[in-house]
């Protein structure tokens, strides 16, 4: 669950967009689609102590490796992509619960940004499905070529309409119903709260089913410091909602456990 | 293989290494890392009378030589605790020795959390009541800072209970030490220290603070020279044991404690950098007790040379 995982490889996709991969046979082995790892980046100088988490984007069991796709952020993933093959980090994992789409239905990846990593593993689903990638501009999509080369159907939506249709990736999804009417789908979402939240509320007036990875900034990983808890509903609190740590409980959420209101 | 196992006056441990409230959750997570009945002790995250949800997120950043946290007291309550799977019926199993964090926002809500867990006691080596959390609007540091106040609580939870009390101090104050001797005046059996420094961070694109809470915590490796200073200046001042903690990393930082008078020491912070800091910790204080040729590490607790 803990190991010092050899850096193989670390390389720039696009922009501030990377690719690392870690040797880490034992996460590896077990990884699935939503789950994350949970990395100590090594700092000589204490500006940072804590782990950074990642989502898991992809695995090889045989080579055990463990791929993250992760965008220079702060000061954390600024010296992660500095750090060259041989390097070590701390790797634990995999981490948290994972996107369980049932057998009949079309998974169907809702991501925002980078958060096609988290669901990038859908594409080992033996129904194939699509992927709807919501981004600010043609700089900030990443990831579509490998959806597509594993069989995914892949559909953009930009804010500033410099690649696929202008607009959120919401508007994506009622034109996908009226296209295929009679098909289940499952919609596994990742991105930024302001587009699951949105997602959540949409998906309910459509009536579908939908698997969210929502998270907070978080701490130690594993549910004991309750850092990076989101709001599910909770019928049987005085409230209605509760607190769950995303890391432990999560962070995948199913649709009717994510809390929409306020 | 040095002597570990420590008195804190009113009950031993096996060794002198236990978990900070807040950084073990309830012991639960890590017991998948690690057998958790190897540790001194594991003190549990607060309790209170009825479950409470804690602060808005974010609720923790990292600042420089460590973190800022606003948690804010999550937690389940303490017939919740008492009795799901998850908390004490879980730690019994385990055969760890417990410690029970207890807070309220009134005396008589402190007194009352100890009176229910006194009542099913099996498996509690202790209470640490906290009269010193940053992050709560009612109870917790209001209480902590003000001796009157901090004097009442120790004395209305001394009345419930014939467990062995701990009383978790503020940094937050001019003189730890008059704190710790407060405590020990209403029958306190040892004292811990230091919860967190209140502090804050800022947002300086937002102009916002960082954390929703406004302010919070400081705790990780920063704090430790003032966790080391107010650690020496109570253990002069109290017959009670001094339970010591704040930004301790590694043994070394552990032996620094011991030296300036605790009996016993808590891993907080490093918990959330490499879960399995404390068996490290436990690991390198004997390595040091064996090559100092010192039997016990109750031979180096106050023996700083100065």
């Amino acid at each position: 669950m803990s190991t010092c995982g050899e850096i193989l490889s670390n390389t720039n996709l696009k922009n501030d967009y990377f690719a690392v991969e870690f040797y880490a046979p034992e996460t590896a082995a077990s990884a699935r689609a939503g789950q994350f790892v949970h990395v100590r980046i090594d700092d000589t100088r204490g500006d940072w102590i804590l782990r950074r988490p990642f989502s898991i984007c992809d695995t090889d069991p045989a080579r055990g490796t463990v791929t993250v796709v992760y965008k220079v952020v702060g000061k954390g993933t600024a010296a992660l992509s500095r750090l060259t093959p041989g390097h070590r980090c701390d790797v634990m994992g995999p981490l948290g619960n994972f996107f369980a789409p049932p057998d009949d239905a079309v998974p169907v990846a809702v991501c925002g940004g980078y958060g096609a990593a988290a669901t990038f593993m859908l594409t080992r689903n033996p129904r194939k499905g699509l992927l709807l990638l919501g981004a600010r501009s043609e700089a900030d999509v990443i990831l579509t070529e490998k959806y597509a080369r594993a069989g995914f159907e892949v559909r953009v939506a930009t804010n500033d309409g410099s690649e696929g249709v202008r607009g959120f990736v919401t508007g994506l999804i009622p034109p996908l119903l009226a296209e295929r009417p009679h098909e289940k789908f499952c919609f596994c979402a990742c991105g930024p709260h302001p587009m699951l939240m949105a997602l959540a509320k949409l998906l309910r007036e459509l009536g579908q089913e939908g698997q969210l990875s929502i998270d907070h900034r978080m701490c130690c990983g594993v549910g004991s410091c309750f850092a990076c808890v989101v709001k599910v509903n909770d019928p049987s609190g005085p409230d209605g909602w509760r607190y769950a740590r995303s890391c432990a409980e999560g962070p995948i959420f199913n649709l009717k456990d994510v809390y929409t209101g306020e | 293989m040095a002597d570990l196992s420590v008195d804190l006056g009113k009950f031993q441990l096996k060794n002198p290494v236990m978990t900070a409230s807040g950084t073990f959750g309830y012991g639960f997570e890590y017991n998948q890392y690690y057998d958790i009945s190897r540790l001194g002790a594991v003190v549990v995250k607060g309790i209170r009378m009825t479950p409470s949800h804690g602060n808005p997120t974010p609720r923790v950043v990292e600042v420089t030589g460590g973190m800022l946290n606003a948690i804010g007291l999550q937690g389940p309550g303490v017939e919740k605790f008492l009795h799901d799977q998850h908390y004490m019926p879980f730690l019994r199993k385990t055969g760890a020795a417990v410690i029970v964090n207890i807070w309220g926002t009134t005396v008589a809500e402190y007194a009352e959390v100890a009176s229910r867990l006194d009542a099913e006691r099996q498996g509690i080596t202790a209470l640490e009541i906290n009269i010193s959390c940053p992050n709560v609007k009612a109870g917790g540091a209001a209480f902590g800072t003000d001796v009157r106040l901090a004097s009442e609580v120790v004395s209305a939870v001394r009345k419930a209970t014939t467990l062995p009390l701990i009383t978790k101090l503020s940094p937050n104050v001019t003189k730890i030490s008059d704190f710790a001797r407060a405590a020990e005046d209403c029958g306190s059996d040892a004292v811990s220290l230091i919860n967190t420094l209140s502090a804050m961070a800022i947002d300086i694109e937002t102009r916002r603070p960082v954390l929703a809470n406004k302010t919070g915590g400081f705790s990780g490796p920063a704090v430790k020279p003032v966790a080391v200073k107010m650690v020496y200046d109570t253990a002069k001042a109290v017959r009670i044991p001094v339970i010591g903690m704040g930004g301790i990393m590694n043994a070394d930082d552990a032996i620094e404690f011991f030296l300036a008078g605790a009996s016993a020491v808590a891993v907080g912070t490093a918990n959330f950098v490499d879960p399995f800091t404390p068996l490290k910790v436990i690991e390198g204080i004997n390595a040091y007790l064996d090559r100092h040729n010192f039997k016990s590490v109750r031979d180096i607790i106050g023996a700083l040379e100065a």
